[in-house]
């Protein structure tokens, strides 16, 4: 199975093209329907339940320009699904080029290891996590507004900014241990 | 009236409904209209209750009345208590050609040479099924009105489906119903569950089957259709071979709404990290319930959304297959019958 390869096709003219990989296939269809009403430049959302790709769409598949995976906090498999895709990605996405997006944080039946999971998983990937509300139509705007911001400079449309520049200012850093003696 | 048909009234109108009470009695056809009238219907049950008793005691009725006004209720509300489908086993030659009458007096008949005193009420509903209220007796007391036993029996098939029956009542009930529906035997379906209308429906199969088939038509249109062409899902093939062999073990559109589940495990324990387990030689047994508002399309989700693997195992699929619930599994042979049926794609 290849690798999704961030540079190996050629961009096209004044579009950008998302990949929204999610274990559930709910929240994605919500944010894909908001994303193409961008009118700025065209958007182009591929949905996919899961990384590998399959081979039969790579012709016809444009340039990847941002990776989002989609994990719903209330369900472990969702987490274990995004684990695994993330290792058929090409190392060349993680340079700016992925972002998690966790939806049910606020929900009480979450357990706490499970978010520290993902942080953690975030921080060591140098990804951006953002935190999303999907069940209400206020939320899924919120969450395409920031998905937007991160896919402009990703696919090059904000001069003098380069997603991996965006990424250094915007990625998970790893939680501080307690046990670490702080510096008077 | 005397106290007991007094009681039966009183838990009969604690029982019905408020929202179809109205609508059961001008049913039920005993209260001349003014009395109909009389009855307002936003008072709390007691006082309905009370007012009602004083209307049968000024028309006379009877207890036998008060049975016919249950009867009605129940076939209307048939999705209360437990349901137990059984089937009958050996056609006699003129079992497909039983008309109602003909039934009906058979039935009486044997039943009351088995049981007396029993009383036993007989009525056709419109969708051809013949309830049967049966209130048993014995030789030292009349009959039991307040713990009847409701049979449906759809003729010219051979489900019948039971509530409220005790063993002891069962030979005589199975009897009775074999001879007069001119069969052989009768067998327990291992199908029970709260709403009639769901186990009938699964038994004779009143759902959308989905066969397999060698060219399916475009599933496109099945799977949420992405009207945006700026949208494109990556995995759309497998998402609608998952689809589809979710729908061939589990139909399509609205399914029956089956409530329960239940597996009951005969056979070894298999772990080899636990040896104490592994060495014992008697089987171990367990119970697995599967249990939800509307089962069947929870398991048909769950097979279409990619959580049970596809094709579906034949303990879920026999479900639909051979219309039962309850299962027992041993280590050779379970149950279900062990072969695969393959579709063909």
């Amino acid at each position: 199975m290849a690798l999704l390869k961030p540079f190996s096709k050629l961009p096209c003219l004044n579009t950008a093209n998302i990949l929204l990989v999610e274990s559930e296939e709910q929240f994605q269809q919500s944010l894909a329907d908001t994303l193409v009403e961008e009118t700025a430049f065209t958007v182009n959302v591929r949905l996919a339940k899961s990384l590998p790709l399959p081979m039969e769409n790579e012709e016809s598949r444009p340039r990847i320009d941002l990776v989002v995976f989609i994990i719903n906090l209330t369900s472990e498999l969702s987490f274990q699904s995004a684990e695994v895709s993330l290792k058929n990605l090409d190392p060349g996405y993680f340079l700016g080029k992925v972002c998690f997006m966790v939806t049910n944080a606020r929900n009480a039946s979450v357990p706490t290891e499970r978010l520290d999971a993902v942080r953690k998983l975030a921080a060591s990937l140098h990804c951006p996590m953002l935190f999303a509300e999907d069940q209400t139509p206020d939320g899924v705007t919120n969450a395409t507004e920031r998905l937007l911001t991160i896919l402009k400079v990703a696919a090059g449309f904000v001069p003098m900014a380069t997603a991996l520049y965006l990424s250094n200012l915007t990625r998970r850093t790893a939680p501080p241990d307690i046990e670490q003696p702080s510096f008077d | 009236m005397d106290d007991s048909t007094k009681r039966l009234l009183q838990r009969l109108i604690r029982r019905i409904p408020a929202q179809t009470l109205r609508t059961t009695l001008e049913k039920w056809g005993r209260l001349t209209a003014a009395q109909q009238r009389s009855m307002d219907f936003t008072q709390p049950k007691w006082a309905l209750s009370e007012k009602l008793l004083a209307i049968c005691e000024e028309n006379g009725l009877t207890a036998k009345h008060i049975t016919e006004l249950e009867m009605t209720n129940v076939i209307d509300n048939p999705n209360q208590g437990m349901w137990y489908a059984f089937q009958l086993m050996d056609p006699e030659d003129d079992a497909n050609s039983i008309e109602l009458t003909q039934f009906k007096e058979q039935f009486k008949s044997h039943l009351r040479e088995l049981v007396r005193p029993v009383s036993i009420k007989i009525k056709k509903h419109t969708d051809e099924a013949v309830w049967i209220r049966i209130a048993w007796g014995d030789s030292f007391s009349r009959p039991n009105h307040l713990k009847p036993t409701y049979v449906v029996h759809h003729l010219q098939t051979p489900y019948v489906f039971v509530t409220s029956l005790t063993s002891k009542q069962k030979p005589l009930l199975s009897q009775a119903l074999v001879l007069s529906a001119r069969y052989q035997a009768i067998k327990d379906a291992n199908l029970s569950g709260r709403k009639l209308t769901a186990i009938r429906d699964l038994l004779m199969r009143k759902y959308q089957q989905v066969f397999p088939t060698m060219y399916p038509s475009p599933l496109g249109e099945r799977n949420q259709v992405v009207s945006n062409p700026h949208i494109e899902k990556e995995q759309a093939e497998p998402a609608a071979n998952r689809l589809q062999m979710a729908c061939e073990a589990f139909g399509d559109g609205t399914l029956p709404q089956l409530q329960t589940v239940v597996y009951k495990l005969e056979t070894k324990f298999r772990d080899h990290t636990n040896k104490t387990m592994t060495e014992r030689e008697e089987p171990f047994s367990c119970v697995v319930k599967f249990a939800s508002t509307n089962l069947l399309e929870s398991l048909r989700h769950c097979a279409s959304s990619g959580i049970a693997s596809t094709p579906v195992t034949p303990l879920l699929s026999s479900i639909l297959q051979k219309g039962r619930n309850y299962f027992v599994i041993t280590d050779n042979g379970s149950g279900p019958s062990t072969q695969t049926r393959q579709p063909q794609t």
